[in-house]
């Protein structure tokens, strides 16, 4: 089991972030989900809200305004309509 | 024999196109390069979203809740809608009219059918408004800087009338970038939507069902698809424009040659012939 997540958020537009995180906060439709490194192959959608994520202790956040989020393998890739 | 002042008119004249095409050919040249900026930019995310309805259609497939979803429905092509992708200015060799002629054809091959047209860029407006009745739509002026929220207003209208079911099909006609040199003429059915296939199928969990994210994604991949065909357009539209530019430059400057090698040649003959007066002349005198 790798121990980071590869974090990938895209818009249409642009890839707005590629790195490495060790946990991220993401706002789903349902709920706010947190995934850490080893989470299984998840699929949902969106809701507009504040998506975060840790890297050594530093936290980073966007403003997500609704998309998709795919969870496999260590990589966490973001649909996102828009990122501010 | 025109005259020698006459000849550096024309010279002039040429030059001064020159320049004009010269500078056009530049400014093409650095639009072309953001647009593919652009465009490379555009490409995560389409790759992610293709990746994503694939794996979500089969989800779906084996979901017995998830029902149809109308942005599938095949149905006897009846009414069909044309989208049709130009530029909006010309200049830019057969880039609007090759694309004009195929879409043109595809209207004649269809007689039967009720068409209408969803047109984007002016010289595709100008066309076709002339020649066919159910224009739906016309689009002008996106292409200066291409937004994804005008590429997602059109896609909407298409959808919308999908769905309405007062079209059968959707055809998109646009020119893609292929290469600087040439752009590939391509017309595609977005709709009904052939979901992408997939090799890999992955056991998501998926937090909502299948059917529901189905639903939602689909819009959104035809949205992508508009979006992806307007950079494409674009980026060889500036290509096709540079291209046309660096060959009227060299026009010209054949041109130019020609006409300086004439000059040359009217000149000599003057002189010529002022030196054939100056020794007849003298001879007469001894």
């Amino acid at each position: 089991m790798a121990d980071t997540l590869h974090i990938e958020i895209a818009t249409p537009e642009k890839l707005v972030v590629d790195q490495q995180a060790d946990y991220a906060e993401i706002p789903g439709k349902d709920g706010y989900m947190g995934i850490l490194p080893g989470h299984a192959a998840l699929l949902s959608e969106l809701a507009h809200g504040k998506l975060t994520l840790t890297t050594g202790g530093k936290t980073e956040s966007f403003t997500v305004t609704g998309g998709y989020v795919e969870v496999r393998d260590n990589h966490v890739r973001v649909l996102a309509d828009g990122v501010e | 024999m025109p005259s020698l002042i006459d000849i550096r008119r024309r010279v002039r004249s040429v030059k001064n196109t020159q320049q004009i095409t010269k500078a056009m050919k530049m400014v093409s040249a650095a639009k072309l390069r953001r647009a593919q900026d652009q465009a490379i930019a555009a490409r995560p995310y389409g790759i992610l979203l293709r990746q994503m309805l694939a794996n979500v259609a089969q989800g779906a497939a084996n979901d017995p809740d998830a029902g149809a979803h109308p942005l599938l429905a095949v149905r006897p092509e009846q009414r069909i809608l044309l989208v049709v992708i130009t530029a909006d200015s010309g200049l830019a060799g057969a880039f609007n009219s090759n694309l004009i002629k195929l879409a043109h054809r595809f209207a004649d091959e269809h007689r039967n059918a009720t068409l209408t047209f969803e047109l984007i860029g002016k010289k595709g407006v100008n066309y076709f408004r002339r020649r066919f009745s159910g224009i739906a739509g016309t689009h002008t002026d996106l292409f200066r800087r291409v937004k994804f929220e005008d590429a997602e207003r059109i896609a909407n209208r298409i959808i919308a009338r999908f769905e309405a079911g007062e079209v059968d099909s959707v055809y998109l006609f646009t020119n893609e970038f292929k290469n600087a040199m040439a752009p590939a003429l391509t017309s595609t059915r977005i709709l009904p939507i052939e979901v992408p296939k997939t090799a890999a199928t992955v056991d998501y969990i998926y937090e909502q069902n299948p059917g529901e994210l189905l639903g939602s994604l689909l819009p959104r991949y035809v949205k992508l698809l508009v979006y992806r065909a307007f950079l494409e357009s674009v980026a060889a539209e500036h290509a096709a424009r540079m291209v046309a530019m660096d060959a009227a430059t060299k026009n010209a400057g054949d041109v130019i040659d020609k006409l300086t090698l004439l000059m040359n040649r009217v000149r000599q003959a003057s002189i010529t012939r002022e030196i054939i007066e100056i020794v007849s002349g003298a001879s007469a005198l001894k």
